[in-house]
């Protein structure tokens, strides 16, 4: 009897699994959906986050003054800020902000949101504080120099004069996004600027308001039907959180998801070839790096320095491994931008190394430690480097894990990883890869990479970055960009670059507009769906 | 004379109460002791973990000063001591802070985490015991049959396959190429958002709403990887139940029952059966307690959100509040099940009363 009824419990069980779904394997065609990996997404609070997935998020639920299409991110067009005026003396911007706007709270948008935002990013003092930190502000003077005049006008002053494409460029960041003052207010907790609200919460304007967010789970956003611009195509955006590669390529290939964002080299290329979906290799403005620790005195020799940029494999690793993660890039300003440089004078090339440590006085090599992070494709860059290196005799200590605080301290010999900056112009990458004021250990510039490699830049090197920054004539900058980026190249950087990074993504072919933004501000309310 | 009865019978039973008292103040004592020593555990080894938690924050290319205002933000300035301490006085008022990596209060990522493993590791529980105990037992009776060898295969290859191969091979198979099984995650896009709460299991809640559609859905999202875990859980739970039953079968009172001319069902199902109930009960809550831990490969393959994702991304980013929260927690229920199963033991087994 007992055993009869197991047996009939088991038989349901099993008719009740058995019963096939139905194949509905399609998105809706007013929805988009994006599989992502959200495990290192920080939060929703555009004056905290610091990460690409959640970046795109904010992008769409907030808008800022100035905006950078994707397909010319060179020009900045209006965004909040109908116009603007720079003063003759470079320092004064005036923003007129665009009246008509309102958040999705329904209060509407003015002069005094965009004060209160840009103020509470510089007081916040967070990670992405430095967007406007970097250009003199601080929470000391940021109430006398960024101001809203009247309810459409914001007056912003710098403390020093820049070119005015830097300050435009950081108000086109998430960053600098404006926040429903008055909607913040009335959720402040002790002071806090509604940072505790903001973390699950959205206090925008943008095409798109946050619906439902589970951390590490699904994130829904409805499009905004107030919105300035018009309501946009696809009625909502879901984004899943999916931290395997192969599942993530799977449902994109089966229709369940529209767009996937974290995908594997080997699952790309599969998509590729499967023909459902197209490849998006976004440019990012940063590269693959290797750090030469210059407080080591072997590697702080410049010939040594110049020996490792021979025993890198460009032409292997770009058709294999960094096929879609990076772009060849021997320089130091990321293409695309002023200054760049189509020359790759460096090849893998063993007997110029060999040669090169043997006038360094290593014709033996030397045993290095190498610290580099164990996720692709980082990791089988090392990998190539340590094999290439093997054959001059440099024996290389190949460590993987997360060393970035030992690097930060200066606590390593010799270290790769990639940056991404996230503005527009040469100046990001070179403020870190090429100024380092002040050498010494205790100076603690742990934000920059020169710093950490503890890298002497050459001073006419420094100072031409920082007249570059500070000049206001296009043409001269440009210039001076192409005439930096040679003698970065002729210095024997401690920093050696080999390719400038690129972010895939695998995107159906029915879905148009879904364009990847190099400073992750792609665009939901651009995306439509059709044949 | 019934009045002087109860009198005389009042201090035995203030008695016995104080002793049962006392008794429930020990376990209760021993809990809290186990529970403290699981924190202290995690909370060292936390910290010896090379990820550096602010980084983890802020991104490696934040400068100085933005480091030092998150890390004493974050509390890390203080001596590690006073870090437990602060932390071990918030816990007492149910505070269990706040996860560095979600942002979110560590007790409200629980309260949505653990029900999605809870709703996976229950049903792989029942599917183990409901395949697994019967497949035991019968082998063990039709020892050396050919019932008995395809059981041992069965369970072999339930030990032995890594089940996050497993689970991509079921994946591949039944929902890219014969979409036989709905995608990964809890529920299909159409069905997200329509129940909300109360429980955070979407089963339960959506029985709650009356949305049977979502139910349904739920149900066919938890089946593969319920059906996955709960094999690994029959295989072992088979093996167990098979090597308990044949030692009962070689008992003498066995022999004593064949003798007195008993069928073989009675002998299996009403003796041997009953003897081994406390066992397999332990069996049992034992591959529970270790599903409820959250079983991080399945649900990574199956992009489950629930407590071992959970515990896992905490740990990559040194979110101390997120593992301590889920280390207590999961001390807590196994404890609780512990506790469950040596209630039952009291009704199955009068000994142990």
């Amino acid at each position: 009897m007992k055993r009869r009824s197991f047996l009939m419990a088991s038989a349901l069980m099993a008719s009740t699994f058995a019963v096939p779904v139905a194949g509905q394997a399609a998105t809706p065609d007013d929805q988009l959906v994006i599989a992502t990996n959200m495990s290192s997404m920080r939060g929703l609070d555009p004056n905290e986050l610091n990460q690409l997935e959640s970046a795109e998020i904010v992008a769409n639920l907030y808008e800022r003054l100035i905006v950078l299409s994707a397909d010319d991110m060179t020009k900045p067009q209006p965004g909040i800020a109908e116009s603007w005026k720079v003063s003759d003396d470079g320092k004064t911007f005036t923003f007129k902000i665009r009246s008509g706007v309102t958040f999705h709270s329904g209060n509407p948008l003015t002069a005094k949101d965009v004060e209160w935002s840009l103020r509470r990013l510089v007081k916040l003092g967070l990670a992405p504080s430095v967007d406007l930190r970097q250009w003199g502000f601080t929470d000391k003077n940021v109430d006398e120099l960024i101001k809203a005049t009247d309810d459409t006008t914001v007056a912003l002053q710098t403390p020093e004069v820049w070119n005015p494409n830097l300050i435009l460029f950081s108000l086109a960041s998430f960053s600098t996004s404006i926040l429903d003052s008055k909607l913040l207010a009335e959720n402040e907790k002790n002071g806090d600027m509604g940072r505790e609200f903001l973390q699950t919460n959205d206090a925008g304007s943008g095409p798109y308001s946050l619906k439902t967010w589970r951390v590490n789970d699904l994130l829904i956003s409805d499009a905004f039907k107030d919105y300035w611009q018009g309501v946009p195509k696809m009625r909502r955006v879901i984004l899943r959180h999916m931290p395997e590669s192969s599942g993530q390529r799977l449902q994109l290939e089966a229709g369940d998801v529209d767009v996937a964002t974290r995908l594997s080299s080997t699952d790309l290329a599969a998509i590729e070839a499967g023909g459902k979906a197209e490849i998006q290799k976004t440019p990012g403005f940063g590269f693959y790096y290797l750090a030469l620790n210059q407080k080591d005195e072997i590697l702080s020799n410049p010939k040594v320095r110049e020996a490792f940029r021979y025993l890198i494999d460009y032409d292997g690793l770009a058709n294999t491994v960094m096929k879609y993660y990076g772009i060849k890039q021997q320089t130091v300003i990321p293409g695309g931008l002023p200054g760049a440089l189509n020359e790759t004078p460096y090849k893998l090339d063993i007997d110029k190394a060999k040669q090169l440590l043997a006038e360094a006085g290593y014709p033996s090599g030397f045993s290095k430690v190498y610290y580099a992070t164990p996720v692709t494709p980082e990791y089988e860059v090392a990998q190539s480097l340590q094999a290439n290196a093997a054959k001059v005799g440099i024996k290389l200590d190949l460590q993987g894990g997360d060393h970035i605080g030992k690097f930060r301290n200066r606590e390593f010999e010799i270290f790769s990883a990639r940056t991404g900056e996230r503005l527009p112009d040469p100046h990001a990458v070179l403020a870190s890869y090429a100024t380092n004021p002040n050498n010494a250990d205790d100076a603690k510039l742990a934000g920059l990479i020169a710093w950490r490699s503890a890298w002497e830049v050459p001073k006419s090197i420094q100072d031409m970055v920082t007249a570059a920054a500070h000049e206001t004539d296009q043409q001269k900058r440009a210039d001076l960009y192409a005439k930096i980026n040679k003698a970065y190249l002729e210095a024997s950087p401690a920093l050696v670059t080999s390719f400038q990074r690129t972010d895939a993504k695998a995107v159906r072919k029915e879905v148009t507009g879904y364009v990847g933004h190099s400073t992750w501000l792609t665009r939901w309310d651009t995306v439509s769906k059709g044949e | 004379m019934s009045i002087s009865q109860t009198s005389a019978i009042a201090p035995k039973r203030a008695k016995a109460a104080l002793g049962g008292l006392r008794k429930v103040a020990a376990s209760f004592a021993v809990i809290l002791t186990t529970l403290l020593g699981l924190l202290v555990i995690t909370f060292v080894v936390g910290r010896m973990v090379p990820a550096d938690p602010v980084i983890a924050v802020i991104g490696d290319q934040a400068d100085h000063d933005t480091y030092e205002r998150v890390y004493k933000e974050m509390g890390l300035d203080q001596p590690l001591y006073v870090q437990f301490a602060t932390y071990l006085g918030n816990v007492a008022q149910l505070n269990f802070g706040q996860s560095h990596v979600t942002k979110n209060p560590v007790a409200s990522d629980l309260a949505r985490v653990f029900p999605a493993t809870l709703e996976l590791a229950t049903l792989a529980t029942i599917i183990g015991a409901v395949f697994g105990i019967p497949l035991g037992i019968i082998s063990a009776v039709r020892k050396g049959t050919w019932v008995d060898h395809l059981a041992r295969v069965v369970g072999l290859l339930g030990h032995s396959t890594p089940i996050f191969w497993l689970g991509t091979i079921v994946i591949l198979v039944f929902y890219a190429k014969f979409s036989l099984i709905p995608g990964s995650g809890r529920l299909d896009i159409y069905n997200e958002g329509l129940v909300e709460g109360p429980t955070n299991s979407i089963l339960i809640d959506a029985v709650l709403a009356s949305e049977w559609e979502v139910f349904w859905d739920a149900l066919l999202h938890v089946a593969a990887p319920a059906l996955i875990l709960g094999y690994a859980a029959m295989a072992y739970l088979s093996r167990m139940s098979r090597s308990f039953m044949l030692e009962q079968l070689r008992q003498e009172y066995v022999l004593t029952a064949k003798a007195k001319g008993l069928g073989q069902r009675a002998i299996v199902w009403r003796h041997a059966f009953r003897n081994i109930r406390v066992q397999l009960l332990t069996i049992v809550a034992l591959a529970y307690c270790g599903l409820l831990d959250g079983t991080v490969l399945i649900e990574t393959v199956f992009a489950w959100p629930g407590l071992g994702q959970y515990l896992t991304s905490a740990l990559f980013f040194a979110d101390m509040n997120a593992v301590l929260g889920s280390v207590l927690l999961i001390g807590i229920i196994s404890i609780a099940i512990n506790l469950l199963s040596d209630l039952t033991y009291r009704f199955l087994d009068p000994r142990t009363r």
